[in-house]
């Protein structure tokens, strides 16, 4: 037998030949390794060998014999090293699923250039370089480059730093445990068998021999009803056995017959006339839900074609009318174009993740999910369970980005078999499951018109989507124009293309950025047909107060007012400058509450919430922490428990807007309840009375739920009441369906956007984002700092990298790793300024509003309109990959 | 994923593979992609690099990739070498990954990487990207399968006339070791148990400069759309001499001659290397998807020898 030293500890390896050293390490309960990619490319599973950074995910474990291994837990173990003092510091980190990679590669690079180069500080370049094998998709890598420069500079060699985000140090030390850490005892692993054809009828499905396998303790059917198969990657069934060689064993032992049936992939295809039908008319509500919000009113179908739905159109006949009117005369302002936008992943780091335990009547389910409250709610529903008896758990969230928002199937397999099995049992996606079947923003056509007036106005809109939304219902795109731009006529009309591909799911703003993308862009192109300063024209077109000032702030910036003239230029590389605007819905969640109490002295803050890396412990921290004079670290905050008073989901940028007034309001109780029982004041003259009340104070609770609004100041409006009589009901519908609330006020973003075209290589770099923000005042400052620049470089993966490649006639999902699918690296992220405007929430209890989907809305356009102003030619399609850039400079079309 | 294989596969047991850094085969053995058991080869073998009197650098296949690209007389002699070692996959797989895996690495093409689907690397009878989709195909159509050679170093080996040793051939030009391009059942020529063993580079020319770069979407980290390995030696203000090594555009490295020829004794500047670079895609013959690696690659032949020319 071999053996290798962990962390100073002499570990043995296993003879199999097979065994990497990632699972050695998680096996033998170091956590802090994260298996993410699986293919070397994400950095995730990181460890020291001999001192050396290398990826324990493709690693033999025989290769580590004789030598000595450092985990994240190993590192700092005597003591925070400078660069995790620096990542907690400098907040380089959100949902903290990438962080020990990062910090195990960070302090092998500060340690070298510390050797030889003293306290110099490494460039964003060298830092870039050596960092280049790790990916984060939270976005974290400003935060990074400060981190790790100042940490090679030794700011940060003396005594721990305080952490804007209260959870930092487990996150940064390896601690933290997200749901693919769990491990009870006899705790077994569950997969999932999927088709590998995109339409059939299953018969005969025999679970037997999967049964009869040595160490496979349980197998469920997880076929629907109706045995039907409509996307390569469908359950089929699952199995929980000893492990997962074992299981993976068991599933390949399931036999049974499918009945192939023609399939149509894709947008194109399936608008076709002589289309097979993925749905028929008695199956369309086994259709999955691409929306965060409830499904409108009922809308017709026709094949695989469901629309139009156009509750949000304006005049559309008056719109349709003076476009076509426009279009014969032949009208110079007329901006007419069909826009592309391509199917974006989650691609959450951390993957979906179950693991179900029963203990006697009790279910316990930690899950990766962005609902903990819903979640439960729901379990108890679908197993006729009281919600006493189902406690979800999620300590510690891998991301989310809107694709967990729902009790999936990672969940209900593993609370089934856990049944099965009366043993604990894991569910945790593999990459190709998690870039394949959790779940996508859709693809879309838009086209799109758009008419000025002859004064200078915009008169007339039509914005018509057809999205690719797969085995789904419920897009929303063309829609969502009606919230900005009055016009005197719109028609937007919104259409779901049904096929044999996965579902999409809602990702970060839904049909924002979609709808942004094919909008800004015309708004641009109007302004360049009208000779108008694009800022200029949507300060005067758009009527929002909040934009308003971002208008001025972004008007004033020297990147702007120095721009070249449009297309100007004609050397190798040309940079171009571009603006855009963004706005989401204020949204909160009804019911949400807040428990405060003192136990033992402490404050304590629990909210049946969860943090996927958004910071909301920091959030309700911050909140108490002021109104009490305290920090934020003597406020113990619980969350990620569903038995804690009821919290709202992270989706909708509803978090911070639903906790933070109820958390005033038991501010103020528990105030008053201290005062009530205290037996005595604090000593005259103190300086922190509240300190000394609550350490003297008996253990006492209060709690609160979230309060209306008060009276917004006159013109502050709901972003739905631009859309009349029907953005009520819709708002109505939401409140009633999904207890939230469109609150006054349009969290809003502009963004400007400095980018580098390689016209010889089709690169295009951002080199240079602005991102003004007006979303109120800020809970949690660095936080929201942090969420901003990660919506920004989210948004650049979105323009310039990201899609999903499928096969055009199978199905399969081509693009299921993360070499093929391609999320922005630390080296693709630009310098940035952001901005926070922090006026027109005052209305608001603390007068916060969310900002993770608005932040993100307006990127993509803003760098369209950027690459059009340095090449002189609009590319209407993205990702702007070099295929297309090269294309478009041919005057070509792209493959 | 888990994915259900209704069809049977022909229960033959798999042949056993090398493993040296094992980066490549982990990741298909855990997919299930390749079945046959790992025969370790990381001690069976020489890692070092040593020259002989005329400056020569004989590379054992087990050397890293990191090891190359950080071992300073290999970037005084050999700068294209170093360079496109630096240029490929990422640091920590660079530690572990060595030369003779980087050769004999199996292709990156999206088809053949799925477990579920049969293609001609897999026994199949078809290739599934040339009907279906091959955004990252060759723009050399030179063979059934439609795949790149996904070996960054073997383009760069070809650029320097390198020659493989293995347990029972010598002297194989990289032509030698991974075919014209015709073959598509595998990635090299390597029979059942052959092993490469050294990697011989000739000495540098006197005067020789070199330079690598690769055009992709991001900034790091990323398989090559097209990248080229380019060597000249120019005196005069002349060329004496191109060397042009493509890759991600062929089923194996090319060498871009009629770029080479037009090139050769003429005025190293920007106006003959844009001429000249128009011949790199001489031969060519794309997909329906890849006529933009041939853009790409005229870029990068302009790119590089205008560097190399400054």
């Amino acid at each position: 037998m071999t053996t290798t030293t962990v962390n100073g500890k002499p570990t043995a390896l296993p003879d199999d030949p097979d065994a990497l050293l990632i699972d050695v390490i998680r096996d033998g309960g170091l956590t802090g390794t994260k298996l993410v990619c699986g293919s070397g490319v994400c950095g995730a599973c990181t460890v020291l060998l001999d001192g050396t950074p290398i990826v324990s995910c493709l690693l033999p474990a025989q290769a580590a014999a004789g030598k000595s291994l450092t985990t994240i837990e190993g590192i700092g173990s005597t003591g925070l090293h400078p660069v995790q003092k620096a990542f907690m510091a400098h907040d380089a980190l959100q949902c903290g699923f990438c962080t020990p990679g990062f910090i195990i590669e960070a302090t092998a690079f500060h340690d070298g250039w510390r050797a030889t180069k003293g306290t110099a500080t490494p460039s964003r370049e060298e830092i870039a370089a050596a960092l280049s094998g790790h990916l984060c998709r939270c976005g974290a890598y400003e935060g990074i480059y400060r981190a790790v420069a100042e940490a090679c500079s030794g700011r940060f060699d003396g005594s721990d730093p305080i952490a804007p985000r209260l959870e930092a140090r487990d996150k940064v030390t390896g601690l933290a445990r997200y749901t693919v850490d769990i491990q009870h005892d006899g705790q077994l692993e569950g997969v999932i068998l999927r088709a590998h054809v995109a339409h059939a009828k299953i018969t005969g499905l025999d679970l037997a021999p999967a049964r009869a396998i040595p160490g496979v303790a349980a197998v469920v059917p997880l076929l629907d009803d109706d045995n039907m198969i409509r996307f390569v990657g469908a359950p089929i069934a699952a199995v929980a056995a000893k492990d997962r060689h074992t299981a993976l064993k068991a599933i390949a032992a399931i036999t049974f017959k499918p009945e192939p049936l023609p399939a149509v992939i894709g947008l194109d295809a399936a608008r076709r006339d002589d289309a097979p039908v993925v749905f028929e008319k008695k199956d369309r509500k086994r259709a999955g839900n691409v929306s965060e919000g409830a499904g409108g009113a009922p809308v017709s179908w026709k094949g695989n074609v469901r629309g139009p739905s156009a509750p949000f159109s304006q005049k559309a006949k008056q719109a349709k009318s003076w476009l076509a009117e426009a279009r014969q005369q032949g009208n110079p302002l007329l901006v007419e174009e069909t826009f592309r936008v391509s199917t974006q992943q989650h691609a959450s780091l951390e993957p979906h993740a179950a693991v179900a335990k029963f203990d006697g009547d009790q279910l316990i389910v930690h899950i990766s999910t962005q609902a903990i409250h819903e979640s439960m709610e729901k379990i108890a529903k679908r197993y006729g369970l009281p919600h006493d008896k189902v406690r979800v758990i999620a300590d510690h969230v891998g991301g989310g980005f809107g694709s967990k928002g729902s009790v999936g199937l990672e969940t209900i397999a593993a609370i089934e078999l856990a049944r099965a099995a009366k043993a604990p049992v894991r569910v945790a996606f593999d990459r190709e499951e998690e870039l394949s079947v959790a779940g996508y923003r859709p693809a879309a056509e838009l086209k799109l018109s758009l008419l000025p007036s002859t004064e200078g106005r915009l008169k007339a809109l039509s914005l018509t989507a057809h999205a690719d939304t797969g085995a789904a219902v419920n897009s929303l795109i063309a829609g969502l124009a009606r919230l900005i731009y009055p016009a005197e006529a719109k028609e937007l009309v919104d259409f779901d293309v049904l096929s044999n591909l996965p579902p999409g799911a809602p990702f970060r703003g839904p049909g924002g950025p979609p709808m942004s993308f094919a909008l800004e862009q015309a708004v641009d192109e109007a302004a360049l047909r009208m000779k108008v300063d694009p800022i200029h024209l949507r300060k005067q077109w758009d009527t929002d107060p909040n934009r308003q000032r971002l208008y001025d702030w972004a008007a004033g910036l020297d990147v702007w007012k120095n721009r070249k003239p449009a297309g100007s230029q004609t050397g190798r590389y040309r940079r171009g400058v571009g603006v855009a605007t963004g706005y989401w819905l204020y949204l909160w969640q009804t019911g949400s509450s807040v428990e405060l109490a003192i136990k033992g002295g402490r404050i304590v803050a629990s909210c049946a919430v969860q943090d996927i890396g958004t910071g909301t412990r920091s959030v309700i921290a911050n909140t108490v922490a002021k109104a009490f004079d305290l920090e934020p670290q003597d406020v113990e905050v619980r969350i990620g428990r569903s038995n804690l008073p009821p919290g709202p989901g992270s989706g909708g940028s509803r978090v911070t807007a639903s906790v933070v007034p109820p958390t005033l309001l038991a501010i103020d109780k528990l105030k008053a309840e201290i005062k009530r029982t205290a037996s005595r004041a604090p000593a005259p003259g103190s300086n922190a009375p509240w300190r000394e009340m609550i350490a003297a104070s008996p253990d006492i609770a209060v709690s609160a739920k979230r309060q209306e609004d008060g009276e917004p100041p006159p013109g502050v409006r709901p972003a739905l009441h631009e859309a009349g009589i029907m953005g009520r009901v819709f708002g109505w519908v939401l409140r009633l369906m999904n207890h939230m609330v469109v609150g006054a006020g349009v969290p809003s973003s502009v963004q400007v956007m400095e980018v580098e075209v390689d016209t010889w290589l089709g690169h295009v770099r951002v080199l240079n984002a602005y991102t003004g923000l007006a979303i109120g005042k800020l809970a949690a400052p660095m936080l929201a700092r942090s969420q901003a620049a990660g919506a920004v470089i989210q948004g650049i993966g979105y323009a310039l990298y990201e899609t999903r490649e499928t096969d055009p006639s199978s199905g399969h999902i081509l693009s299921g790793s993360m070499e093929d699918y391609r999320i922005p690296g630390i080296a693709d992220m630009p310098k940035l300024e952001v901005h926070f405007d922090e006026a027109g929430f005052e209305h608001v209890p603390g007068g916060s509003v969310g900002i993770g989907e608005v932040a993100t809305v307006p990127t993509s356009s803003a760098i369209a309109n950027a690459i059009r102003d340095a090449i002189g030619v609009r590319l209407t399609e993205i990702p702007f990959r070099p295929d297309r850039l090269v294309a478009a400079l041919k005057g070509r079309d792209a493959a | 994923m888990s994915v259900a294989v209704t069809t049977a596969k022909p229960t033959a047991k798999p042949a056993p593979e090398f493993r040296a850094g094992g980066t490549d085969f982990s990741e298909r053995r855990r997919s299930g992609v390749s079945q046959g058991a790992p025969i370790d080869i990381s001690a069976a073998g020489s890692k070092a690099i040593t020259w002989d009197a005329d400056g020569a650098a004989l590379i054992g296949a087990l050397a890293t990739i990191a090891t190359i690209a950080t071992d300073a007389r290999i970037a005084a002699a050999y700068p294209g070498i170093a360079a496109s070692a630096q240029g490929l996959a990422t640091p920590q797989v660079r530690q572990v990954a060595t030369l003779g895996g980087n050769l004999a690495q199996r292709s990156r093409c999206w088809y053949f990487r799925r477990a579920d689907i049969d293609c001609l690397k897999k026994s199949g009878s078809t290739c599934p990207a040339r009907s279906g989709n091959h955004l990252y195909g060759v723009a050399f159509d030179l063979g059934p399968c439609v795949a790149p050679h996904p070996s960054t170093m073997a383009a760069a080996l070809l650029a320097y006339d390198a020659t493989v040793t293995t347990d029972r051939r010598s002297a194989l030009t990289i032509a030698g070791l991974l075919g014209d391009g015709s073959v598509s059942h595998a990635d090299h020529t390597l029979a059942a148990g052959e092993m490469i063993e050294s990697i011989a580079l000739p000495a540098p020319l006197a005067g020789e400069r070199a330079s690598y770069k690769r055009a992709i979407s991001r900034t790091y980290a990323e398989w090559p759309l097209v990248e080229l390995c380019a060597r000249v030696v120019i005196a005069d203000g002349r060329f004496q001499l191109v060397r042009l090594a493509a890759g991600g555009v062929a089923p194996v490295p090319l060498r871009l001659t009629a770029t080479e020829v037009a090139l050769s004794g003429k005025a190293a500047n920007s106006a003959s290397i844009a001429e000249a670079a128009k011949a790199a895609t001489s031969g060519a013959k794309p997909l329906p998807m890849t006529a933009y690696k041939l853009d790409l690659l005229q870029g990068l032949v302009r790119d590089v020898l205008e560097r190399l020319s400054d």
